[in-house]
Order: C-alpha cells, then sequence, then structure tokens
C-alpha cells in the first residue's frame, strides 16, 4: 500500500518540477536550488521518516529506501536545474538531514575501534597480573607439598 | 581537519550503493582552520575524503574496504596541482583520484594468501600426526612413565586440541565469507574455543618449567610432587583470559566472527601468554644458572641429565615466544613482508610438530626405548623363523636377555626414586647412558 501511495506521489512532485524548473533554471544553483530541495525532496522524506519509529531511525534497514529517495530526488533536482551533482549546498543540506534525525545512532558495528585506553589498560593489565599471581601461587604450592617452605 | 559526510558511494553498475563509512563525522566548513598558501580544498569525491592538500603535492591514504577486490592496506593518492586545482584526468577533464594501486596486485596476493592458508592446513595436520603418534609412545611404552612425562602428555594434548579447534576454524570459517556474514554465535564461540587453546598451549609450557625448577632448584631431585596445581594452572586458569576477551570483543568491538586482528583486546589473551613465557624463560635461566654453579660439583650425574632435559625446554620457549615479539611489526615492503608472513606462518602452524620433535623424537630415552623394542621384534621375527626349524629351546633365553636390560635402565625420571640411595650405581648407570639424554 505503501510503495504504491510512494510510487505516485514522486511522478506528480516531479511534473510539479518539470514546471517549477522551467521558471527557475535561467537563475541557476544557488538558494532556488536549495528551496527546491527542501520543497519537494525534504517534504517527502519528513513524510516518510514520519512512519518509522522514531527510536528506529538509526536502523538503517528501515531507514534505507527513504534516504535513497533522498539522494536520488537531490539528484534529479540538480540535474532538471543544470547543476552539477554532487555539490556544497546539497552536502550542507544532508548535514541538516543528519544532525535532524541521526544525530545520535551509534557506530554499532561499522567503524569498530578499540575502546580508549582508561578501559583498555585494564583489560589487559588485570589479566597479566592474575596470570603472574597464579604462577607465585602454583610455585608456592608446589614447594610447600615437597615439605620444605 | 578533513571530516566527510558518508552518504554516498560511486555509481556501480548503475545502481547508487549506499554504504555508511563513518557514521559519526560531519562535513563541516569553515570551523577547521585553512592553511595559507596554495591549497587544493578538502573534497568528497564518491569514495574517500581527500583533506587541504598544498599545491604541487600529492595526498595519500589507505584505499576503502568497500569492495572486494579493493586492498585496505595499498594506497590511493590524489596530486594537488601547482595553481591549487585537483589533478584532472585528460579524458574527461574531471577531477581524478587514482585508485588503481588499490586492485592492482589482488590476483597475486589472493594466490599469496591462498598459499599461506593451505600451508597453515598442512602444518596444523603434520602437528596433530605428529603428536598423536608421541602420545602414542608414551602411553605405550610404560617405562617411560614418569611425572615429567605426565606434563608432556598434557602438553601434547593441548597442542593436538589447538590444532584441531584452529583446523576447523580454518576450513569451516576463514575459507567462507558467507557464513562470516551471517556471523552465528557458532563461529564466536569456536574462537573463543582456540583462543583458551592458545592459553593452554603456553601454559602447560610454563607447567614444564615450573615443574623443573622446583624440581632442581628449589628441593634438589627429592620425591614427586603433587601435580594438581600443575593442571589447575595448565587446564582451567586460560579460561580467564579467554573470557576476559569474550566479554571484552562482545562490548566492545564486536565485529564478524570476532575475525578481526587489527583490535589491541587481542592482547588480553597475548599479554598473558607473553607473560607466561618470559616467566618461563625467567625459570629456566635460573635453572642453568643453579645447575651450572651449585650442582655441579655435589651432583654431576644428575647434573647433566637435567642439564639436557632443561636444554630442549629453553630452546622451545624462545621459538614459541618469538611470534608474539614480531607479530605488530609487519614490513612495509612488499617483498620483505611476504617473506615475514611466510616465516610467521611457519612458526605459528608448525609448532606442534616442533613441540613432538624436541620433547619426544629427539628424546635419547624415547630413541633408546624405541631401538630397544624394534631389536626385540627382530629378534622375535627371527626366533620365529627359526621355530620352523623346531630349535624351540633357544627362544626363551633369547627373548628373556633382551628384555632385562629394560628394568635395569635408570632414566632421568627414575632418579627421582633414587634420592641418592644408590649414588655409586646411578653414577656408573649414568655415566654410560648419560650422551643419550635429551
Amino acid at each position: 500500500m505503501r510503495k504504491a501511495e510512494g510510487a505516485a506521489v514522486p511522478r506528480q512532485v516531479y511534473i510539479a518540477l518539470l514546471v517549477a524548473c522551467q521558471c527557475v533554471c535561467v537563475l541557476g544553483c544557488g538558494p532556488h536550488y536549495e528551496y527546491a530541495m527542501e520543497e519537494f525532496c525534504l517534504a517527502r522524506f519528513k513524510l516518510d521518516m514520519l512512519e518509522v519509529e522514531q527510536s528506529h531511525w538509526c536502523h538503517w534497514d528501515e531507514t534505507l529506501e527513504a534516504y535513497s529517495e533522498l539522494t536520488n530526488c537531490t539528484f534529479l533536482v540538480a540535474l532538471k536545474m543544470g547543476c552539477f551533482w554532487p555539490n556544497r549546498l546539497v552536502d550542507d543540506f544532508f548535514i541538516r538531514v543528519h544532525r535532524d534525525y541521526f544525530h545520535d545512532c551509534s557506530l554499532s558495528g561499522r567503524m569498530l575501534k578499540d575502546p580508549p585506553n582508561r578501559i583498555l589498560g585494564p583489560f589487559i593489565m588485570v589479566p597479566v597480573m592474575v596470570t603472574l599471581l597464579m604462577t607465585a601461587l602454583v610455585v608456592w604450592r608446589s614447594k610447600r607439598s615437597e615439605g620444605m617452605v | 581537519m578533513c571530516l566527510c559526510v558518508h552518504i554516498w558511494t560511486s555509481w556501480v553498475n548503475g545502481t547508487l550503493q549506499m554504504v555508511p563509512v563513518d557514521s559519526e563525522t560531519f562535513y563541516i566548513y569553515g570551523m577547521a582552520s585553512f592553511p595559507s598558501g596554495h591549497f587544493c580544498s578538502r573534497n568528497w569525491d564518491g569514495w574517500l575524503c581527500w583533506d587541504d592538500t598544498p599545491a604541487g603535492t600529492s595526498s595519500a591514504q589507505f584505499c576503502p574496504s568497500y569492495f572486494i577486490d579493493f586492498d585496505p592496506t595499498e594506497k590511493a593518492t590524489k596530486y594537488c596541482g601547482e595553481k591549487g586545482q585537483w589533478f584532472r584526468h585528460p579524458d574527461t577533464n574531471r577531477t581524478w583520484s587514482n585508485y588503481t594501486a588499490c586492485n592492482a596486485n589482488t590476483k597475486e596476493k589472493l594466490k599469496s594468501v591462498f598459499i599461506l592458508y593451505y600451508m597453515a592446513i598442512v602444518g596444523h595436520a603434520l602437528s596433530i600426526a605428529s603428536l598423536l603418534i608421541s602420545l602414542a609412545i608414551f602411553f605405550y611404552f610404560r617405562s617411560l612413565s614418569c611425572q615429567r612425562i605426565t606434563l608432556h602428555k598434557n602438553l601434547f594434548w593441548s597442542y593436538v586440541l589447538n590444532s584441531a579447534i584452529t583446523l576447523i576454524y580454518l576450513i569451516a570459517v576463514v575459507n567462507n565469507p558467507d557464513l562470516v556474514g551471517q556471523n552465528p554465535v557458532g563461529c564466536k564461540v569456536l574462537h573463543f574455543f582456540h583462543m583458551y587453546m592458545l592459553g593452554c598451549n603456553y601454559f602447560w609450557m610454563l607447567c614444564e618449567g615450573i615443574y623443573l625448577h622446583t624440581l632442581i632448584v628449589v628441593a634438589v631431585f627429592a620425591e614427586e610432587q603433587h601435580l594438581h596445581w600443575y593442571y589447575l594452572l595448565g587446564w582451567g586458569f586460560p579460561l580467564v583470559p579467554a573470557c576476559i576477551h569474550a566479554v571484552a570483543r562482545k562490548q566492545y568491538f564486536d565485529d564478524n566472527c570476532w575475525m578481526s586482528v587489527e583490535t589491541n583486546l587481542l592482547y588480553v589473551v597475548h599479554g598473558p601468554i607473553m607473560a607466561a613465557l618470559l616467566v618461563n624463560l625467567f625459570f629456566l635461566l635460573n635453572i642453568v644458572r643453579v645447575l651450572v654453579t651449585k650442582l655441579r660439583d655435589t651432583h654431576r650425574a644428575e647434573t647433566n641429565m637435567y642439564m639436557k632435559a632443561v636444554r630442549a625446554t629453553l630452546i622451545l620457549v624462545p621459538l614459541l615466544g618469538i611470534q608474539f615479539v614480531i607479530f605488530p611489526w609487519r614490513p612495509e615492503n612488499r617483498l620483505v613482508g611476504e617473506v615475514y608472513d611466510y616465516f610467521m606462518h611457519i612458526l605459528m602452524h608448525y609448532q606442534g610438530l616442533l613441540v613432538a620433535t624436541i620433547f619426544c623424537f629427539f628424546n635419547g630415552e624415547v630413541q633408546g626405548t624405541l631401538k630397544r623394542q624394534w631389536m626385540q621384534y627382530k629378534t622375535q621375527w627371527g626366533q620365529r623363523r627359526r621355530d620352523h626349524c623346531s630349535m624351540r629351546s633357544t627362544s626363551y633365553t633369547a627373548t628373556s636377555i633382551t628384555e632385562v636390560p629394560a628394568f635395569m635402565y635408570h632414566h632421568e625420571c627414575n632418579s627421582e626414586h633414587l634420592n641418592g640411595r644408590n649414588s655409586e650405581d646411578s653414577e656408573l648407570v649414568a655415566l654410560k647412558t648419560g650422551e643419550t639424554y635429551a
């Protein structure tokens, strides 16, 4: 159901875009491009993201489609307006989208990094210390079992 | 400082591929400082982020890992021209980054990797075979049995199990990217056992060292020790670093099947192992010191015997340990790097074979026992053939003659029981047999 609706909306959007673009094309890739992106692409993306629970915004499986649509849309708008894609305005646009929707997504296995040294240090030093203690214990106990302390 | 938004990758086969590179970085204009003079401004070329580069220089960074045939250890470059413009490819006249090095040598490298892989499998298979033969020798010849041999048996068992688990890991997981992609819990459990068995190997070596130390330095060839604590250190204690590693890995570096070696969390297991090896080395050097200085005059015969026993362990410990010392230092140069890879693989995967050879096949006592058994069989076969010619009466005396020396032999283990009782006899026998002990 959603997919059918989704398929219908961009067509209307793009037709409107075509009409609008005839007027603004000549004005180039300035604020009009930004406005076009906000009006046509971001609005659609906002609707899509409303359908996904806010706690699931960081789940790539659920948001990938909407995000792809958004990217595709900015590309088509750029194409229609004769702008090179990607460009600085698109970058800024996506930074804003990321700040609004994905600002608190954790790395969760994508770019894995070691924990900071204050955590890594104890994780390594504790087993080493326990090893040395255990060795000392075994040496001491085998001494004692000889009856020679 | 250049931080990039991760939105796009290239148009691959006409479809847009979304691959998040680093979800926490943002492209921030104007917040970092700009360098002075001519420079090419930072930009995102679709695959990687390139920082501000001074004019007339080349910027280089590691290739991305998005594509199967890209080698993340190779470098991609981007040249900034004299006038502060990024290099444009002559054919398309668009800015172009040089990713050709990323997949240029992939075929040769893949071949080399497969050779190393098969070498590892062969190494572990040979190790298992030689260790099982050694264990069979130790179990079959009861005359060899004593506490030191018991420790050898446990050591060999830990190597057999380690090689078995490594073989399973190599065959089922490493060569199977689909399984790694699925990331089942089973492969992490396998990795846990792999770390545990690795610990067991080195802690049993430590037990050998502690046993010899207690025997020679502390108790001076006195009676038998209780082995319970050795069993605890050899089989029980390695669970501790393995569990801590599993917990840390799950919490902080939970990659697929825990295969990555790029993490310092591996030191949670390797750290205690290196500590065990260092302690072992210290004990063995101490034993040598004691044997050479204090006991030379008083217990000459036993000193020679134990020197030879210690020599075997003293050779093994550095050989086993050196891999941990040079492991982080892979050379940059390609040829030297390949030599390093082959050397490390031999060192790491043929250890079981090395241990079995030094502790069993090169052990003079074992060789003596095997020779005697072989002579016995030969004589028996010879007798059986002569039986057909009905000379039965001679067979009994012949077999009993060959059997007697086996019981009269005082080898290094029985000297523990001697405890200075028949010192003259033991010295005589030791002088006769001293040269055969390893």
